[in-house]
């Protein structure tokens, strides 16, 4: 008699401490998008960017007469901090991943260089090339084809209508724009979350759902890290990464 | 033969019609040269040989051992945008040279691809070639019927196989589906100096068209016509006849039909026929009398032929087969046929002279670049021509077996 | 938490590298091409199949294409244009928007056409059958004409009669897309840029001339130039305009162009009435 009340009993705790857990559990899932945070910084100094003479175009010159436009492979302030750093999780997302983000990340042409220089994106998350510039364009981003993603290559001559696209799969693309050969930027590709650092090399990268990840973070020239970070609901994960300069 | 990619390249004067032709595109150390000779075994027997010892006279000679093919030296391409050229030294075997070939060709003339003007010396305008025939052997490797004379005949500038010196005009449509042409050259057989007739001229017609067979490839069929006069009369110095005073000029011709089949890629057939006559006095060995073709004292001094004399007439075929199991072996067989029609003296066997000849071989090559390449050359042939053994003037056949390496850089 | 993980995040680890331009190196294996030989092709009423053309194209093709369809052929080093890389799916001449695949017609005129100014010649030797089996064979080298479909062909509105505005009408198009920054004002292929033009696989490249009489690689119709620069051809530097000239105006760039190339034609001789002058670069928008 004891036996089955026990029981009766156990599973009725059971029973509660799963539901209580399940609910529990989506109110944590509801609530605590927790995000990583980090810094990204060089360690030693910063390799030189050249100058840009862009004297081929008269109207890249005008614009750019109160400001000496340089070469943007590695960007890196006062502080060491390098900006245009993508951070993005390679490893941990669940299968059922959120549908890409709706925010339409923009690619503009101004002054004859790219801003941002590199865009970062969800797969199959929209974005939006613009033209600033009272002068011609083509943005031509070169993919390798055999990922997936197709290199297409359009015209923006002044006034014209901005470009929206999206990538198919993963990959850091390459974008040029062959009428003034020294524009050079990157369309990073990633599956989920991501981030790009900031001009200090702070970043953060939000909506990430509490669990344990492998960030990595990729700059053009020094190619990736990667660590391994927890989010928990109210404590975002840290990751902070040094690239070694060559 | 060449493919029809190749014909349309040479027809347009060797050039791709690319706005890239003249030699300032190609690269300085280009060279357009290529050089090609066959060192080979034989089995060479003739079933009968004026031999001394023999009870008819004549016995089989049979014999064997390695020997090599002439050299050619060809040259061709162009000169500046639309002017072409060949030049081809060759030698015999012998290393005696000579040019086979030796022509520049004004191409598009006005911008028409129906305006072609080829000056030199130049093979005929055949697009089933013996230049680039697949045979090589000693017996039969040649087209009969591309130098057939009739027994006893003298006229050697009937032979549409020998280069020619003279001036052809060429025209074809854009896609090189319809080509015409019309040569006009001296009858001295490309012999230069002009050591036969003093006005003797030759006409060479040719005229193809090819067309869409679908998935059996472009098939093509034309035909061609040769209508010359040559000299019997020679004017003599101490009774030497004196080269380049030939008169008495009289007529023979030439005309037939040519036709390309494809079926498919790797099969392909050629087809020649042939309707020759030559003039009476031709038939009586009146003509080459410079070279000794003819017995010098067969001078048409009198005007009047010998008794009984006919136009010696004929008609011959020939079907080449090839079998192109891949680009680097092909299998190739042909039969020929030429039957008089009328011989030259009515005591003549009606069959005198004709003959039968049979080609059959492979060539591999091992491999192929642009640049260099030999083939692994086996061929067997048989020819029997009626009525021409040296003694007895009964049939007369022989046989050569060829085993060669082709090479050509 | 660990669940189940897909395989692209595993995917994403291995790809930390920055995607370098491509070489001229082959990237698919001959048996990953072999698997797509049954590929056909359409071209009017005719189908081709794959198959049937192999014999063609290692007897006439192989030797700048390479037996991969890389373009790595015996010829790759001593030609200019190299030979297209078949494997990457990308052509020039298309009648479908940037970044799409070609109809199987655009392929079979390629073939047909050749290519002017370049090692490319014209294959109409070939009979219409042939040319579409070696369509498909072109196809099978690309695992992209799997799966994905050619684009949908531009619209093409019916030529319109030349006359003097819209060949004016023309030349401010070409002043306000700037096709003189490559191109030149006289269309000579010496604009500002035409000195550093690189295709996709970074080997320099010419902008077309309009003024030497060669042939335009894609086509000398009217409506060919118009797909032309409403396409861009893929794998060069030459943009596709669908978004920037309306499609009226488009024909008022053909009769432009026209003006500036060496044949003579009703273009040309009516500019030449016009008196008109090259487009000038430093002119402020809208005022040619």
């Amino acid at each position: 008699m004891k036996n089955r009340h026990n029981l009766a009993a156990f599973i009725t705790v059971a029973v509660l401490v799963c539901c209580g857990a399940l609910l529990l559990n989506q109110k944590v899932n509801a609530a605590g998008e927790g995000k990583i945070t980090g810094t990204v910084k060089l360690d030693g100094t910063a390799p030189h960017m050249k100058g840009i003479d862009m004297s081929k175009d008269p109207y890249c010159v005008k614009v750019n007469a109160n400001n000496s436009p340089h070469m943007e492979n590695v960007v890196s302030g006062s502080g060491g901090g390098l900006e245009n750093v993508v951070l993005y999780i390679s490893e941990g997302l669940s299968g059922a991943a959120a549908a890409p983000a709706t925010n339409v990340p923009v690619f503009d042409q101004k002054n004859c260089q790219y801003t941002p220089h590199v865009l970062a994106m969800d797969v199959g998350q929209t974005f939006k090339v613009t033209t600033s510039d009272q002068t011609a364009h083509n943005i031509h981003p070169n993919p390798n084809p055999m990922t997936g993603n197709i290199p297409w290559n359009q015209s923006q001559p002044p006034g014209a209508p901005p470009v929206e696209k999206s990538w198919k799969t993963p990959e850091m693309i390459e974008v040029k724009c062959n009428i003034h050969p020294w524009m050079h930027g990157w369309f990073a590709v990633v599956k989920g979350p991501y981030a790009t650092t900031d001009a200090s090399g702070n970043y953060t990268i939000n909506n990430v759902p509490p669990g344990n990840y492998t960030v990595t973070a990729w700059q053009e020239v020094y190619g990736t890290q990667t660590q391994k970070v927890t989010v928990a609901a109210g404590a975002p994960g840290k990751a902070d990464f040094t690239f070694k300069a060559k | 033969m060449l493919n029809y990619f190749g014909q349309k390249f040479k027809d347009n004067g060797y050039q791709l019609m690319n706005d890239r032709d003249a030699p300032i595109w190609q690269n300085a150390s280009y060279w357009p040269i290529t050089l090609r000779i066959t060192p080979y075994w034989s089995r060479e027997s003739i079933n009968k040989v004026a031999v001394d010892s023999a009870p008819t006279g004549e016995q089989r000679m049979t014999t064997t051992g390695f020997n090599l093919s002439g050299l050619d030296i060809l040259t061709g391409g162009t000169l500046e945008n639309n002017i072409s050229f060949l030049l081809v030294p060759s030698s015999d075997e012998t290393g005696a040279f000579h040019f086979e070939s030796a022509n520049v060709r004004f191409d598009n003339l006005f911008h028409s691809p129906w305006l072609n003007v080829k000056l030199g010396k130049f093979e005929l305008d055949s697009f089933i070639s013996e230049k680039r025939t697949l045979t090589l052997s000693a017996s039969g490797g040649g087209y009969q019927l591309f130098h057939f004379i009739p027994v006893g005949d003298g006229n050697i500038f009937g032979q549409l196989g020998d280069n020619q010196l003279g001036v052809e005009w060429m025209g074809h449509s854009l896609n090189d589906r319809t080509r015409l042409s019309v040569a006009v050259f001296n009858s001295v057989d490309g012999n230069v100096d002009l050591p036969y007739g003093q006005n003797s001229y030759t006409t060479f017609i040719a005229g193809s068209q090819a067309f869409d067979a679908g998935k059996l490839g472009v098939q093509r069929i034309g035909g061609y016509a040769m209508i010359g006069v040559a000299p019997t009369t020679y004017l003599t110095s101490g009774g030497v006849p004196i080269p380049g005073s030939g008169i008495g000029n009289k007529s023979f011709s030439r005309y037939g039909f040519e036709g390309l089949f494809y079926l498919g890629s790797k099969l392909d057939f050629q087809v020649f026929t042939q309707h020759g006559s030559d003039d009476a006095w031709f038939g009586a060995c009146y003509g080459e009398i410079i070279t000794g073709t003819c017995d010098p004292a067969n001078n048409n001094t009198t005007g009047v032929l010998p008794a009984g004399a006919r136009n010696p007439t004929w008609s011959g075929a020939f079907v080449e087969t090839h079998f192109v199991y891949s680009p680097q072996l092909t299998i190739f067989q042909r039969s020929e046929w030429v039957r008089m029609s009328q011989q030259a003296f009515p005591t003549n066997p009606s069959n005198l002279g004709d003959i039968d000849n049979y080609v059959f071989g492979y060539r591999y090559n091992p491999f192929m670049t642009s640049r260099a390449g030999f083939a692994f050359h086996n061929e067997y042939s048989w020819i029997r021509q009626r009525g021409t053994s040296p003694v007895t003037f009964s049939d007369l056949s022989s046989n050569s077996l060829l085993l060669g390496f082709d090479f050509d850089f | 938490m660990r669940t189940r993980l897909p395989m692209w995040s595993l995917c994403l680890g291995a790809i930390t590298f920055v995607a370098f331009p491509l070489g001229a190196s082959a990237q698919l294996t001959m048996s990953n091409i072999n698997s797509r030989m049954g590929i056909e092709s359409h071209v009017g009423n005719i189908t081709g199949h794959a198959k049937a053309a192999k014999t063609d194209y290692r007897r006439y093709c192989v030797g700048c294409h390479g037996e991969l369809g890389d373009g790595n052929g015996e010829n790759f080093p001593w030609i200019d244009p190299k030979p297209r890389d078949f494997q990457l799916g990308i052509f020039k001449c298309r009648s479908t928007p940037t970044g799409t695949l070609p109809t199987d017609q655009d392929l079979f005129d390629t073939i047909a056409r050749g290519l002017d100014r370049s090692n490319m010649p014209q294959w109409s030797t070939f009979t219409k059958q042939q040319r579409a089996d070696l369509v498909a064979w072109v196809k099978h080298f690309s695992p992209r004409f799997v799966n994905e479909k050619p684009g949908t062909p531009i619209q093409i509105p019916a030529e319109p009669e030349i006359t003097a505005d819209r060949i004016k009408a023309g030349r401010e198009v070409f002043a306000r897309v700037q096709c003189w920054k490559c191109h030149g004002v006289e269309g000579r292929a010496n604009g500002p840029s035409a000195s550093t033009l690189q295709d996709d696989l970074s080997r320099p490249i010419q902008a077309y001339n309009f003024t030497d009489g060669s042939r335009l690689k894609c086509g000398s119709t009217d409506a060919d130039i118009y797909r032309i620069f409403m396409t861009g051809l893929d794998g060069t530097p030459m943009p596709s305009f669908a978004d920037n000239i309306k499609p009226d105006e488009a024909w008022d760039l053909v009769f432009y162009l026209r003006s500036l190339m060496p044949e003579p034609s009703k273009e040309k001789a009516m500019a030449k009435q016009l008196g008109l002058k090259p487009v000038d670069p430093n002119a402020p928008a809208g005022q040619q």
